[in-house]
């Protein structure tokens, strides 16, 4: 009896974990796909809106909301597609996680900062196979974007 | 960990040793915020009180009035406005510095307020009883124009005077052009920065050129600031160490006339190079937030089709070669709260 529940709870455990990793890799895989989606669609306003301020992109910080919309209308603007884009990973930001934006100073500040926990990494793979670091949060279950990456 | 200590327990001194000019905030309109020394955001309210280090962030529909002991200072939309503090002759000076954008500046003797320095990415100007304005551009540029009373614009060692409905452009890294006839009213800024903002895109190289020499100029003061603050560090410290002996070989009356004569000016005096090593680290910092960081996102997006373009990848072997400066000369003088 004693052992058929335990075997009960660890199935249980290993199914709600299971489960939240599951939840997890959908909000992130949603994270990714909504990004694309406005990108392509050339919603830059819609794209500034959920951006926070400051924002980091490769290494810079942006410290202007204006250049934050600047950047979004130009990659508009310059017909960049992220068509059939591919999740590849989704992590929780860490103490070194400035490094995967840039290993300075300025990105370990920005970090520190202004970077919460909670807050995630997701990478995604264009068709033309660019690579994309996004670098987000759920705000009030709708999603908040507080940098960017690539295309590397 | 040293360092950070050391800079920590200076920003301390420079807080005694400030001559601290707030301005109050008495009139906010649209988006405006305020980003303390600290490093702490929050919007602009009436009433706010910017301290020495505080900057006032105007977005596109924002603007603010700012009163400064009798100086009056307008700042328009899409201004980044700072209060700083520079050692001069012994003495503080107050630092209104434009990073971006546009201020009107009025001052009134009658308030008895002093006169301060203008500082942007590019120049400075001393004011003598003046109304003016001062444009900032995307490029770094600055444009000076006078409306009344005079001021002093300085910049690579060259300085201009202007009198009443004059004006001088300086671009950055450069010595101020020749003097304008011109009244502030009759400046469209947001025309005068888009075409320093297209110029500059146009030709990033030559753009590099004028913020490579600017953070030359920048390094050269923070170098030797630095330098002199550690000498006169390292001597205070050994003073101390003679007040100490001095305490025990002569008693209290000989160790505090050691201590007034000796120990306390060379405090203060060490505590002005800290002082002025951290100005010029933070104005490398506005040149290169505002002018050399906005010009990468600007080219970063023209070009995210196409990362093989010649101007770009030229742009690239500029910027990187600039960033690995800016990491070893002026990071090192900058703290988490300054990012």
């Amino acid at each position: 009896m004693r052992k058929a529940l335990t075997a009960a709870v660890a199935c249980a455990a290993v199914f709600f974990i299971t489960s939240c990793a599951s939840i997890q890799r959908s909000w992130d895989q949603g994270a990714v796909g909504q990004t694309a989606e406005l990108i392509n669609s050339g919603s830059a306003q819609k794209l500034y809106a959920m951006s926070a301020s400051p924002f980091i992109i490769d290494g810079e910080v942006v410290p202007l909301t204006a250049d934050v919309a600047g950047f979004w209308a130009g990659i508009v603007k310059a017909g960049f597609r992220v068509d059939a884009a591919t999740f590849d990973t989704g992590t929780a930001v860490g103490a070194d996680s400035y490094r995967q934006f840039a290993d300075t100073m300025e990105a370990r500040s920005f970090f520190a900062r202004y970077v919460k926990d909670g807050t995630r990494i997701l990478d995604f793979t264009t068709a033309m196979g660019a690579h994309i670091r996004l670098l987000v949060r759920s705000d009030w279950f709708s999603l908040r974007i507080l940098g960017w990456k690539g295309p590397f | 960990m040293k360092r950070t200590a050391a800079i920590l327990g200076f920003l301390f001194l420079g807080v005694m040793i400030a001559s601290a000019l707030p301005a109050d905030i008495t009139y906010v309109e649209g988006d405006a915020s305020v980003r303390t020394k600290a490093g702490t955001l929050a919007d602009a309210q009436i009433g706010d009180v910017l301290q020495t280090g505080d900057t006032l962030k105007t977005g596109h529909d924002g603007q603010a009035t700012l009163d400064q002991r009798g100086v009056t200072i307008n700042v328009a939309g899409s201004t980044v406005f700072t209060l700083m503090e520079h050692a001069q002759g012994g003495a503080i000076t107050p630092v209104l510095s434009v990073a971006l954008g546009s201020i009107k500046y009025k001052f009134n003797k009658i308030g008895g307020g002093a006169e301060p320095q203008i500082r942007t990415n590019g120049a400075i100007a001393g004011v003598r009883g003046t109304e003016f304005s001062v444009f900032a551009g995307a490029d770094g540029s600055t444009l000076f124009a006078v409306d009344s009373g005079q001021i002093t614009v300085e910049s690579e060692g060259k300085s201009v005077d202007l009198a009443a409905n004059e004006g001088v452009e300086v671009p950055l890294g450069k010595p101020p052009g020749d003097k304008i006839t011109v009244h502030s009213d009759q400046i469209d800024y947001s025309k005068w920065n888009e075409d320093k903002l297209a110029a500059m895109v146009a030709d990033p190289l030559t753009a590099m050129d004028n913020i490579d020499a600017s953070l030359a100029s920048y390094s050269m003061n923070v170098t030797d600031y630095a330098a002199r603050f550690a000498d006169s560090s390292k001597t205070l410290a050994d003073d101390r160490g003679q007040r100490n002996s001095i305490l025990s070989e002569k008693g209290k009356d000989a160790a505090a006339t050691y201590q007034d004569q000796v120990i306390t000016p060379l405090a203060l005096n060490t505590g002005y190079l800290f002082l002025n090593t951290r100005y010029y680290a933070l104005a490398a910092l506005s040149m290169r937030r505002f002018v050399a960081g906005r010009l990468y996102v600007t080219l970063k997006a023209q070009f995210i089709n196409d990362p093989q373009n010649a101007a770009w990848v030229s742009f690239l072997d500029r910027y990187s070669a600039f960033l690995r400066s800016f990491e070893e000369l002026i990071i090192p003088q900058l703290v988490a709260a300054d990012i």
